[in-house]
């Protein structure tokens, strides 16, 4: 089985970072005001 | 007329949620991301999202909230001069709709065939003979039976959740949102543990930079995000219309724009997983599958193909790929259905039941030319032309309506005034100067191409009879159901 070469490895925490922790964060935001 | 209110801040959310994801995210996205530089076209459409996707979504729930009415009252309180543009604005996505849904009867009719893979191993000449494909445009063929069953399934539910009111809408995105996510969890996971899948995640995702140089990746960036947000389709003004009053825009759009895009990047790996394995189990290069790994190719061969070859629960697979395509269509389906149909029971005070009634069968009625044996191409052409000149003007001029010729600092207070993130100028700027220049560009584009290079080398008279006429028709039915008066006009 092959590994995921390191820079698909940096886009992929880029990715997850930017778009999941993005929506956590606002998500968060409006929890928080309620 | 009593105003309608969407039950929860969450209802509205998982509405808008439901409008935006669609068929496209699964089948489009990952595409045109292996397309354009792999992970580096992460960077083009984060960009676009940030500076495009979200001031528009944030700009359309300004506009619902503050006029609560959908598109075409909302522009005549605008000025009286611009009620066509909204019913232009709800007749575009009526008119996506009508081959949107076809495409949902395929899924349909795919789900069933699921259960014993009657596709086998000839996934490609099974999906022609199910839709009697004549292989042309011009030659129409026979009426396919399975798919007008589907379209009757498909109008049918779309009915019963909109005739209703939001506060329905509302218990059925509860169920249909987080459903196709789960679902495409479970997929993906699935699609992970095969053997190749790496490789096929490696394609998906590995950067090329030098791809950032390209213009063209970042149009396709901007485009990406326009089309898959649903916004310029009244979609959002109609839902954010019925918000409460005190509501919080710029969160919701955030929340709504980062889950579309969240599910568009979780779609790539359900995708490339398996498209790594099919390339692995034919012993193939993945360059070789080109075109199969998007559109309706992807959905209706390549993925049933690759389901096939899977060594266990391959029927189980199937039938939930489908389920989830079908969950995720509906909320796009029934949402596109909403503006016309709101619009109609707003200015002439018809009841919502018997607005949708007609809108439906209106739509079904529409639909059955799409059953034809030249069904497929039928919906590629219009879906070309709808979605590259209807959508693109749409937003075009619905930016320089708001940004030129009304005062958009007013929806800018307005927004402000209730949400918990303020918008600066910035926003003005990007509605003003950023969206119409890169829309105006993307419309430049589609023009040149579709005039030096006619749409699949069609001859003249099909593109302006599939493509063009009813582009131009919307404009013209647009234009005259704004100069029918209602009863208050009259008195």
């Amino acid at each position: 089985m092959t590994t995921l070469p390191l820079p698909a490895i940096m886009m992929l925490a880029f990715g997850v970072i930017v778009v999941y922790g993005g929506l956590a964060y606002f998500i968060y935001r409006a929890i928080r005001k309620k | 007329m009593k105003n309608e209110h969407w039950n929860t801040r969450f209802a509205f959310i998982m509405a808008a949620i439901g409008s935006a994801v669609g068929l496209g995210n699964v089948w489009r996205f990952p595409y045109i991301c292996y397309e354009n530089g792999g992970g580096a076209f992460l960077i083009p459409y984060f960009v676009a999202l940030f500076t495009a996707g979200i001031p528009l979504m944030i700009l359309e729930f300004s506009i619902g909230h503050w006029a609560r009415h959908a598109p075409p009252e909302a522009f005549k309180k605008i000025g009286r001069k611009w009620e066509w543009f909204g019913w232009w604005s709800t007749f575009v996505p009526f008119t996506i709709a009508i081959y949107y849904v076809v495409i949902m009867a395929w899924c349909f009719s795919y789900m069933i065939y699921a259960i014993n893979l009657q596709w086998g191993g000839q996934a490609t000449s099974f999906f022609q003979n199910f839709l009697g494909d004549t292989g042309s445009i011009t030659n129409i063929g026979g009426i396919s039976l399975p798919i007008v069953f589907g379209l009757i399934a498909v109008w049918a539910c779309i009915f019963l959740i909109l005739y209703k009111g939001v506060k329905r809408i509302g218990k059925v995105v509860a169920l249909t949102v987080p459903i196709p996510t789960i679902l495409l969890i479970i997929l993906t996971i699935r699609g992970l543990t095969l053997p190749g899948a790496m490789e096929g995640i490696s394609y998906y995702l590995t950067p090329n930079f030098s791809a950032l140089t390209d213009v063209n990746v970042w149009l396709a960036a901007y485009a990406q995000v326009f089309f898959s947000l649903g916004v310029a389709q009244g979609i959002m003004i109609t839902y954010a219309s019925f918000l409460k009053k005190k509501s919080d825009i710029t969160n919701n759009a955030f929340i709504v724009s980062l889950a579309d895009a969240g599910t568009s990047f979780l779609a790539g790996f359900t995708v490339f997983s398996v498209v790594g394995y099919l390339a692995s189990a034919q012993g193939i290069g993945i360059q070789a599958l080109g075109q199969q790994i998007a559109g309706p190719n992807l959905t209706f061969i390549t993925y049933p193909t690759a389901i096939s070859l899977l060594p266990f629960a391959a029927a189980f697979f199937g039938v939930i790929f489908f389920i989830a395509l079908l969950t995720f269509g509906i909320d796009s389906a029934f949402s596109m259905i909403e503006p016309v149909s709101s619009g109609i029971h707003q200015k002439w005070k018809i009841s919502k039941a018997k607005t949708t009634g007609i809108i439906c069968l209106i739509g079904f009625l529409l639909s059955l030319f799409f059953t034809m044996g030249n069904g497929l191409h039928l919906v590629d052409m219009l879906d070309h032309f709808v979605a590259n000149f209807g959508l693109v003007l749409i937003g075009l001029i619905e930016c320089i309506i708001l940004g030129w010729m009304y005062t958009l600092h007013k929806l800018r207070r307005h927004a402000n005034e209730t949400s918990e993130i303020k918008l600066g100028r910035w926003w003005e700027y990007l509605i003003k100067f950023v969206i119409p220049g890169v829309l105006l560009t993307l419309l430049a584009m589609s023009i040149i191409n579709n005039i030096t290079d006619p749409y699949m080398g069609y001859p003249w008279w099909v593109i302006i009879g599939v493509g063009v006429t009813p582009v131009v028709s919307i404009v013209i039915i647009s234009v005259i159901l704004s100069k029918i008066k209602n009863k208050e006009s009259k008195a």
